[in-house]
């Protein structure tokens, strides 16, 4: 009863006709731009962006002896752990919250998905502006309440500046941990609940034997994921700071965008792309493999 | 045990009004910064850079929503963000459904490293690349132009489309689609006539999120648009956040603009999103 008869040949290939258009998609927009910037990275490269033939790893220890890259790194490593500790905490803590059954949810969903929707770069625009001194919006809402008389300044330090940055970075990532963690939740069977409250379970065991295990999948499939944008996360150092003062508050991508499209150093931005990716290769390998391992399950 | 159960009944009381101060104080933290983008959006620029400005303007000036589309093309960035956003979705969805439709429904040499590929390339932002697909645009004369950023974003979309569209395929059961070929369809018509129909709220909140995804994008723009009538709104408005003065006024009244239409998709699809992205992320 077999409909159609395709010649063998066909059979075999047909998976990959359907495949084709997003192989050849991601291969010309994104492997070819990974082999570009290998290349480059190894590449003595003029001003005007011509390569000039091979350079062996002068560019990396150009990049490495720098006073400025071991800052750089640090605050990447800083930025990015913070960023996504702090926000997976408080995302699954929000998440918890909402899992209750109140009026008002629907409204409350609706709102905490603002950040999320929202472009960085406009985000990180309105922190810049709430956090001026002289002008600022968290001066003047702190003045009208009496809670201060004259203006603070918010930002004495670049340190200060990045924390800002920082608790921008956060407040923008909550929202994705929060509706993972939460679809998480409202995916795991009340009756494990009613199980445990016969058995005399209070609300810190059941949070730590039942949800916590249960929703542990969906909050490691958003922390990777976090991991990998909020370590190339741009628009909003880029907004408030641009990296200054002085690289203080620069991290990776910031950092490699002066190099490449400010200063002419192509070659150096390329080895810089080529330490984050490293760097991200082994998260993402680690993820990988647990991924595939558990479709195989 | 009445004085116990009334005991239990106070403390259940307690959280829950305990839940609902949290919730709203969580809203209204939520909603600062556009509360703050409105009430800047409707001062005059004298009263925003006064010392003793109040939260509210003193006078709503509404004519900044008007000025801004005089003061700059915004109607220009609207269009271009319009473009760039449903090229990016065509294509990503062209390339994506036949592909997450291979690897839901066919078993082929090469699968499991096809899937660890679109993984993997997730990793890559293309602000990391950015020097590279520079060259890449350089190449096919596109820096500068609508197009190369609709195949930039559908690209690094890919990983996305897939994982949530094999996600969608994967629950539906392929027996329909049986019954179909049986009937005399080809494969391609028993995708287009029996899954595509079922797998419709999937394919919606996949062509939503891309869309957004496509409209908030904002490093590759930035890097390689340099005509002031080929940027998208995430790169034009910042004409009025100049070196020396910023407009703040007109930076925010356009930068509602911008957000509005976006949260509101968004908003429609936050559920289906949510659930799609851990369920593709579980099954590998």
């Amino acid at each position: 009863m077999k409909p159609k008869k395709h010649s063998p040949l066909l059979n075999r290939t047909e998976p990959y006709l359907w495949i084709l258009p997003s192989v050849l998609l991601m291969s010309i927009f994104i492997i070819v731009p990974i082999g570009c910037v290998f290349y480059m990275a190894f590449s003595k490269i003029s001003k005007a962006g011509i390569v000039k033939g091979f350079n062996g790893i002068e560019n990396f220890s150009k990049v490495l002896g720098s006073k400025a890259f071991s800052v750089v790194l640090s605050n990447t490593l800083v930025w990015t752990v913070v960023v996504v500790g702090l926000s997976t905490v408080l995302g699954f803590i929000l998440a918890l919250l909402l899992n209750n059954k109140f009026k008002g949810r629907k409204i409350a969903r609706a709102i905490i998905v603002f950040p999320w929707a929202t472009t960085l770069v406009i985000q990180a625009c309105a922190w810049k502006f709430i956090i001026d001194t002289d002008y600022g919006a968290l001066n003047t809402l702190l003045k009208s309440l009496g809670i201060i008389s004259s203006n603070v300044n918010w930002t004495p330090t670049p340190g200060a500046y990045f924390a800002w940055e920082i608790a921008c970075g956060i407040f923008v990532t909550i929202p994705f941990v929060c509706f993972t963690a939460l679809s998480g939740l409202q995916s795991i069977d009340n009756s494990f609940y009613e199980a445990a409250t016969v058995d005399g379970g209070n609300y810190w065991q059941q949070l730590f034997h039942i949800t916590l295990p249960l929703v542990k999948p969906s909050l490691t499939v958003a922390t990777v994921l976090n991991i990998i944008y909020v370590f190339n996360s741009f628009p909003i150092v880029w907004t408030i700071t641009k990296g200054d003062p002085a690289n203080r508050t620069d991290t990776l991508v910031t950092y490699l965008y002066k190099l490449a499209f400010y200063n002419g150093k192509q070659g150096e931005a390329a080895a810089v792309s080529v330490i984050g990716f490293l760097i991200l290769l082994v998260c993402a390998s680690l993820y990988m493999v647990s991924a595939l391992k558990k479709g195989d399950e | 045990m009445m004085v116990e159960s009334r005991r239990i009944n106070r403390k259940k009381a307690l959280l829950r009004i305990l839940l609902y101060f949290v919730v709203f104080d969580i809203c209204l933290f939520t909603l600062y910064p556009y509360f703050v983008m409105l009430t800047t959006a409707l001062k005059s620029r004298p009263e925003i850079f006064s010392m003793n400005g109040k939260i509210f303007p003193i006078q709503a000036v509404w004519s900044n929503f008007v000025d801004i589309w005089q003061k700059a093309p915004m109607a220009k960035y609207m269009l271009n963000s319009m473009v760039i956003a449903t090229g990016s979705t065509i294509i990503a969805m062209l390339c994506g459904i036949p592909a997450a439709y291979a690897l839901a429904r066919m078993k082929f040499k090469g699968q499991t490293a096809f899937l660890g590929f679109i993984i993997v390339s997730q990793m890559f932002a293309p602000v990391v690349l950015l020097i590279g697909i520079y060259k890449v645009m350089q190449f096919f004369k596109l820096t500068d132009s609508l197009l190369g950023l609709i195949f930039i974003n559908a690209a690094f979309n890919q990983a996305f489309t897939i994982w949530l569209l094999r996600g969608t395929f994967l629950s539906i059961s392929p027996e329909m689609e049986q019954a179909a070929t049986i009937d005399g369809c080809n494969r391609v018509q028993a995708l287009l006539r029996v899954l595509l129909p079922v797998a419709a709220p999937g394919i919606v909140t996949t062509l939503i999120f891309i869309f957004i995804n496509a409209w908030n994008e904002y490093t590759v723009a930035l890097c390689l648009i340099s005509s002031d009538t080929l940027k998208p709104l995430t790169v034009g408005i910042n004409i009025f956040n100049g070196y020396n003065m910023i407009e703040w006024q007109y930076l925010f009244a356009a930068s509602l603009f911008a957000i509005m239409p976006v949260v509101i998709l968004f908003m429609s699809i936050e559920k289906n999103l949510t659930s799609g992205l851990t369920a593709g992320g579980v099954k590998g």
